[in-house]
């Protein structure tokens, strides 16, 4: 079963939205799907006085629940959000703490998306055609509990702290990344395909972050381990480029690999003599 | 004429609390022991600009109306509205702000004070890494090396250096001031000098490049208390210093990071951090680890700083560090007086310093998503509450487009800019001169707040006001409930 979502009117103030999940969808017919509550700013509503929801039939055979959100939802937080199975797709852009916790199934956004997309996810894909905001996997402030699971990938940009504090799973970033990619992870991978603000992999103590693009400077607190030929980030790819390897951060006594793109990045040159 | 002793002085972070007034026919008339910024504060009281009727705006202008009717008129707006946003807070008494949060969590709105827009990644930080700090008694009667960090106390806490640190007389510690005495005479001869050979020599343009002085050991290698100031630009403050640190605009960050290493014996693989040679960074880590008791204070240029919270993380994490060898603590610079109030009275009502979304029926916190800031630029509010403060006047364009076009109330001692485009405003009597109260000083001391004059015929405290918006807007909630 799909449904479909499409906005009635143009949103202002903050909408609650964590009932847009497809389990909570699951087993629920349409009228029963418009009753679900949300939260349009300190106003209690249904979901079927801010969206018109109808019923789209499914290709033979699939029977996850799947949920496609048609028109521009920036000011809806917490769309998916705990989800462990099924599919969420939208056409057009997302509010906050997308798939925040998420533990399986797939969202797919045709658009960008707010801060704290895929917050301390497990599991599961997100995959943004659009750039992601600041905090992208990040946890909430005060917590270094990460993501610990699942792939994010953004066709985009992505803002500042993306990948902070993870533990395992695979970011990839095809546009720019902000600064302090990778702040304080223990784990996992974060491939930024563009360039980087600079201060990548600040605090990290294991993992990989993998800048192809320009970055300015490398902290003083790494320190440079050598030159490599190519660098794994999954089972399917490979960047076979030259690159800088770093370890880092020294003040954290971390263990993390920092690779640099060798070609991209003559101003790192300097390091060369230690080899 | 009476005189009145031992009066806070609501203007900065250090509420200095031993000032002299003299009032005559019920004003002001001398400020002893204050600083410039608390004898015009105190002075302005009795100011002819002063206005002291509540007023409401009618087609396009504001009309002067009953305090009765501006109160109905502000309970409607907030009770109508469904993300309305209270800010302010910082200049006004504690026990204000906690009926501000009763209020807020009333309407459902947001409640956010001046952190968010000064020392809220302070906040942030000190959520994520801890925080090793004191009051400001131990570092005056104990600090042997003091280190100011982005901030510029000279102009901004003027009184900080002479109450608290470097130029105190502590039972442990001596006043620095005969040294700075020295220093200063020394400098106007080497600055004579060095303006006779510039008029001599022909004009060069130098580059803005970082400037560091020569090797810090012949500045930090005489006994007492030493103070060292890190900034980006040679401030008052850094005059006065022993030994001033020039740092790249912007790359404190890496300076942190520098000095951490260096702390725990780690090789450095650069020759310069932050336009800084590593060895001269050498040197004043050393004198670091080798006090007795250090204490860093940091304000706006680091938490402002492009890497914002993470500045102060750092800053936390070398102090930590530093705690391994010696004791160190850190502070932060508070701006307003009772900033710090506000964010420990919101901490106890809501469990949040500051930036508190009420709108889901009970507290949530995440700045970036309810700081006031970022929801005015997102144009998410459609009504707002501002008191003791003036938003307009330092809030982002864009964000004080979108406070004045919706429903705008001020609640205010002075006619500010805010306040001038207010849709309903309400006089308020100052807080430390006309009205009681209590302040937090930056180190989380609380100090009462004297009232020493009567504020102007029909004009109310923040708390009073507060109190009666907060009845109004329970009974027109009970009116509309009953009425179905």
């Amino acid at each position: 079963m799909m449904i479909v979502l499409t906005p009635i009117r143009e949103f202002k103030v903050p909408i609650f939205a964590e009932c847009i999940s497809p389990e909570v969808f699951e087993g629920k017919n349409i009228v029963q799907i418009g009753q679900l509550p949300v939260y349009e700013g300190n106003r209690e509503k249904k979901l079927q006085e801010l969206f018109k929801i109808e019923e789209a039939k499914t290709a033979e055979g699939v029977a996850e629940p799947a949920i496609t959100i048609q028109g521009d939802v920036s000011k809806l937080k917490y769309i998916g959000a705990g989800m462990t199975k099924g599919e969420i797709v939208i056409n057009g852009s997302v509010g906050m703490y997308l798939g925040e916790e998420m533990k399986g199934g797939k969202i797919t956004v045709y658009g960008n998306a707010g801060g704290w997309a895929g917050s301390a996810m497990k599991g599961g894909t997100i995959e943004i055609h659009g750039d992601a905001g600041d905090y992208l996997a990040a946890p909430y402030r005060g917590s270094t509990q990460g993501m610990s699971g699942g792939k994010i990938i953004v066709y985009g940009n992505a803002g500042v702290d993306a990948g902070a504090y993870m533990r395992k799973g695979i970011i990839k970033v095809h546009g720019n990344a902000g600064q302090f990619v990778g702040v304080g992870m223990h784990d996992g991978v974060i491939y930024v395909k563009g360039n980087c603000d600079g201060r990548a992999g600040s605090c990290m103590t294991g993992g990989t972050i993998v800048i192809s693009g320009f970055i300015e400077s490398i902290l003083p607190t790494f320190t440079f381990e050598g030159l490599k030929k190519k660098v794994k980030i999954e089972e399917s790819e490979v960047v076979e480029v030259p690159l800088y390897l770093f370890i880092g951060d020294l003040t954290e006594n971390g263990k993390g690999k920092l690779y640099v793109s060798k070609a991209n990045n003559p101003q790192l040159y300097y390091y060369e003599r230690f080899l | 004429m009476t005189v009145v002793k031992a009066v806070t002085c609501p203007v900065c972070g250090c509420l200095c609390d031993d000032i002299e007034l003299t009032v005559r026919n019920g004003r002001i008339i001398k400020v002893k022991n204050g600083c410039a910024m608390c004898e015009a504060k105190f002075l302005s009281h009795a100011s002819d600009h002063r206005p002291t009727k509540s007023m409401i705006r009618r087609e396009g202008k504001l009309v002067e109306v009953s305090l009765e009717e501006a109160v109905r008129k502000a309970a409607e707006i907030l009770v109508d509205a469904s993300y309305p946003v209270l800010y302010g807070w910082s200049s006004t008494s504690c026990e204000a702000t906690k009926v501000g949060i009763e209020l807020c969590e009333e309407i459902g709105g947001v409640i956010d004070n001046t952190a968010v827009v000064c020392h809220g990644p302070s906040i942030l930080a000190v959520q994520q890494v801890g925080i090793p700090s004191c009051t400001l008694g131990q570092v005056r009667h104990r600090a042997d090396l003091i280190i100011y960090w982005g901030c510029d106390p000279w102009s901004a806490h003027p009184r900080h250096i002479e109450r608290y640190t470097a130029f105190s007389e502590g039972r442990f510690e001596k006043s620095a001031w005969r040294t700075y005495i020295n220093k200063v005479k020394a400098l106007v001869g080497s600055k004579k000098i060095e303006s006779a050979i510039r008029r001599l020599a022909i004009k060069s343009w130098e580059p803005a490049v970082a400037r560091v002085e020569k090797s810090p050991s012949q500045y930090l290698s005489r006994e007492g208390r030493k103070l060292i100031v890190v900034d980006v630009r040679r401030t008052k403050t850094a005059e006065m210093a022993d030994y001033f640190i020039q740092v790249e605009p912007g790359k404190d960050y890496e300076l942190f990071k520098a000095m951490r290493a260096l702390i725990r014996d780690q090789e450095i693989e650069v020759d310069r951090v932050a336009g800084v040679p590593v060895e001269y960074l050498e040197d004043v880590v050393d004198v670091m680890v080798s006090c007795d008791f250090g204490a860093i204070f940091f304000g706006l240029g680091l938490t402002m700083g492009s890497a914002k919270l993470k500045n102060i993380e750092e800053a936390i994490r070398l102090t930590r560090d530093l705690n391994m060898r010696t004791k160190f603590i850190i502070m932060p610079m508070r701006g307003h007086f009772n900033v710090a109030g506000a964010n420990i009275v919101s901490t106890w009502e809501t469990g949040y310093p500051f930036a508190v979304d009420f709108s889901l029926g009970y507290p949530r916190y995440n700045p970036g998503e309810t700081s006031v800031v970022d929801i005015l630029l997102r144009k998410e509010s459609d009504a707002a509450l501002v008191i003791a403060s003036d938003p307009v006047s330092n809030f982002p364009h864009k964000a004080s487009e979108h406070l004045v076009q919706k429903p705008l109330i001020v609640i205010d001692a002075h006619m500010n800019v805010t306040a001038s485009m207010a849709d309903v405003f309400i006089p308020a009597a100052m807080v430390g001169i006309e009205a009681e109260g209590t302040a937090y000083r930056m180190d989380h001391v609380p100090i009462p707040l004297k009232k020493v004059v009567d504020p102007p015929e029909g004009v109310f405290s923040d708390e009073e006001i507060l109190r009666l918006i907060l009845s109004e807007v329970r009974k027109i909630k009970k009116e509309r409930m009953e009425a179905g």
